[in-house]
């Protein structure tokens, strides 16, 4: 046999090696999108979204259960005699099979405002005309009121309900007359209108995403604001729901990235844009073919081959230094607004979503005058979806306007840009603030 | 120029634009590789598209530490391995255990004029069996044990199996370029 042969598996590894054959042109198109695996912000963003909503809800049942359930469970005022006492009744009973002398009167309260009916059951007492003693009807005793306050409580007409029979022809009247609000909400004020505006600092998710995170290194978030006309419901005392319409503008600065004019006199332009830089929200595409952009950091990407042009060899102008996106969205907010504490300065708590529509979107360099339009990024989302969640501070003015100034915290559901991948989503943290009339 | 590792981030975010450079990139080496080991363009094409799947699917899992390159052909050559193990039945053949390995001999340049497309086609007209083996053992470099646990063979069948290949491709470059010395001592 032989003792030598010529290497057949060095001949092929080395003969097939970095070979390369085009593939059909089919081939990528039968691959699907790579799946996304959540990271942790985006988890943690979404429970929170998730919060936002489930409080919504849970401020929707409440009030619906509430609504559904007085004069199930109720606790019974007894005016006898000129003295005052409790009686629970059963939530099955009708107020027909509750013990009713014949001279007496009956406050049914709900049980979830004992300490102001108490006070104003006292007020009743007191304004009582005078009449021969009547029987006890119950014996349960009635704790002593220490809310008691000549001047205000604020109690709505659908929380008490008031029931004369006998000889007691003034306490009716004296009590409704009693129980007028002070500074509560009468059942004509439901309807109220305001202008509002969130100044608001917007973030960045940078998660487990690299390359954003390198291109987030430079780019800062410029303050982001919404303003907008509000219309809101109050669906009862405590729960109002707002809707209304707006204008958000979210942005970011990208530094480093120098512009300079006068491209044109040099370099005949025979497409739409020349240079494009990359950014966390998409590709900015220069529209503006005047101009050279140039960086250090393989953002800048060009149009321009090769030896065909060399536009830093050229006598420009610097006229920026840095890029500023901006993203202007017409939004349409449905809010729920819980009042936690109703009163003359009330603690609130609100949770909806907001649909936007992209109405402008620019990207630029300079102030002011000296404004330059460089373009528009490319790809970025015609709607969104956003989330929001606040507590904060209501204060009535009057009976009819009230000022807010509530916390907002604000998440972007969906991603702002379909290039740049589904991982950026901006925030915000803002203060709503506004005016708001009742009618 | 697009860096790799920016392109894989790009891809882990979920970006079709960075898939898609990624693909465009690598797509024609390693399309090379399906058909080595697939035999015909159709079959080398589904290995290609399944492979990317694969790719982009354990992409997070891909620790930066060695060639990227080298990681995707291993997840190319695997899914190979898997569809020609659904596909064909093993004929086993008898047991060689005694085949001797040719002395490598690096200076041996003879046959280095030879097209890589002439080579490719070689590799491609064996029979699955030959042409699976050969080319984990020559191009990719495992033993025969370890081959013998990827193909689900003998150890002793892996060493038939490349020295029948071995042998027909020897053949082939002869006819191919005419040397026909090179069959005997040298």
């Amino acid at each position: 046999m032989f003792d030598r042969e010529p290497n057949i598996d060095i001949v092929f590894r080395n003969g097939l090696k970095n070979m390369e054959v085009l593939p059909p042109a089919d081939v990528w198109d039968n691959i699907p999108p790579m799946p996304v695996r959540p990271s942790r912000f985006r988890i943690i963003t979404g429970i929170a979204a998730g919060v936002a909503a489930l409080v919504s809800l849970t401020l929707l049942a409440t009030w619906y259960i509430r609504s559904n359930t007085i004069g199930n469970t109720q606790t019974e005022l007894i005016l006898a005699g000129g003295e005052l006492q409790a009686v629970t009744i059963d939530g099955n009973a009708t107020l027909a099979d509750a013990p009713l002398a014949e001279e007496s009167a009956r406050v049914i309260i709900m049980q979830a405002a004992p300490p102001q009916a108490r006070a104003l059951a006292n007020e009743a007492v007191l304004s009582m005309p005078a009449e021969e003693p009547l029987p006890l009807l119950a014996s349960a005793d009635m704790p002593p009121s220490e809310e008691k306050n000549d001047e205000s409580v604020t109690l709505s007409p659908d929380d008490i309900t008031i029931i004369t029979s006998g000889r007691l022809p003034g306490v009716e009247e004296g009590l409704k007359t009693v129980l007028t609000p002070g500074s509560g909400v009468t059942a004509g004020q439901r309807f109220m209108v305001g202008a509002s505006v969130s100044p608001a600092m917007g973030l960045s998710p940078g998660g487990q995403d690299i390359r954003l995170s390198e291109l987030m290194n430079s780019e800062k978030s410029r303050p982001s604001y919404s303003t907008g006309l509000t219309f809101g419901y109050k669906i009862s005392n405590r729960l109002t729901i707002q809707s209304g319409i707006g204008l958000a503008s979210i942005g970011q600065t990208i530094s480093g990235v120098d512009v300079f004019a006068g491209l044109s006199g040099f370099y005949a332009v025979k497409s739409s844009y020349l240079y494009s830089v990359e950014t966390a929200a998409g590709l900015i595409l220069a529209g503006n073919t005047d101009l050279y952009l140039a960086d250090s950091k393989d953002r800048v990407g060009t149009l321009i081959q090769g030896n065909a042009a060399d536009p830093s060899k050229y006598q420009l102008t610097q006229v920026g230094d840095d890029i500023r996106q901006v993203f202007r969205y017409l939004e349409l907010p449905l809010v729920l607004r819980y009042k936690v504490i109703d009163s003359k300065v009330g603690l609130n708590l609100s949770g909806g979503v907001a649909y936007g529509f992209l109405v402008d979107n620019m990207a630029y360099t300079g102030e002011g005058s000296d404004m330059i339009t460089v373009g528009h990024t490319e790809g970025i989302n015609p709607h969104n979806l956003s989330s929001q969640l606040g507590l904060g501070m209501e204060y009535n003015i009057s009976k009819k306007i009230s000022f807010n100034l509530e916390p907002v915290f604000r998440y972007y559901m969906t991603p702002l840009s379909d290039i740049s991948g589904p991982l950026y989503k901006p925030y915000s943290v803002g203060v709503f603030s506004g005016f708001f009339f009742k009618f | 120029m697009h860096k790799e590792k920016d392109i894989i981030s790009g891809c882990l975010s979920g970006s079709r634009r960075d898939q898609e450079l990624l693909y465009r990139r690598y797509a024609p080496r390693l399309y090379a590789v399906c058909l080595q080991y697939a035999g015909n363009t159709e079959e080398a094409r589904d290995v290609l598209q399944e492979g990317f799947i694969k790719i982009f699917e354990n992409l997070s899992r891909f620790s930066h530490e060695g060639s990227f390159e080298g990681w995707m052909r291993r997840i190319i050559v695997n899914t190979a391995l898997e569809r020609y193990r659904n596909r064909y039945y093993l004929t086993r053949v008898d047991d060689i255990d005694d085949v001797t390995e040719p002395e490598a001999d690096p200076e041996n340049n003879d046959f280095a004029g030879l097209a890589a497309f002439d080579l490719l086609n070689m590799i491609m007209e064996l029979p699955p069996k030959y042409r699976m083996v050969f080319n984990l053992y020559a191009i990719e470099g495992y033993s025969h044990k370890e081959i013998g646990e990827m193909v689900g063979i003998s150890e002793g069948t892996s060493k038939s199996n490349l020295s029948r290949a071995r042998e027909i491709l020897q053949k082939k470059v002869m006819i191919l370029t005419g040397v026909t010395r090179r069959l005997v001592n040298v």
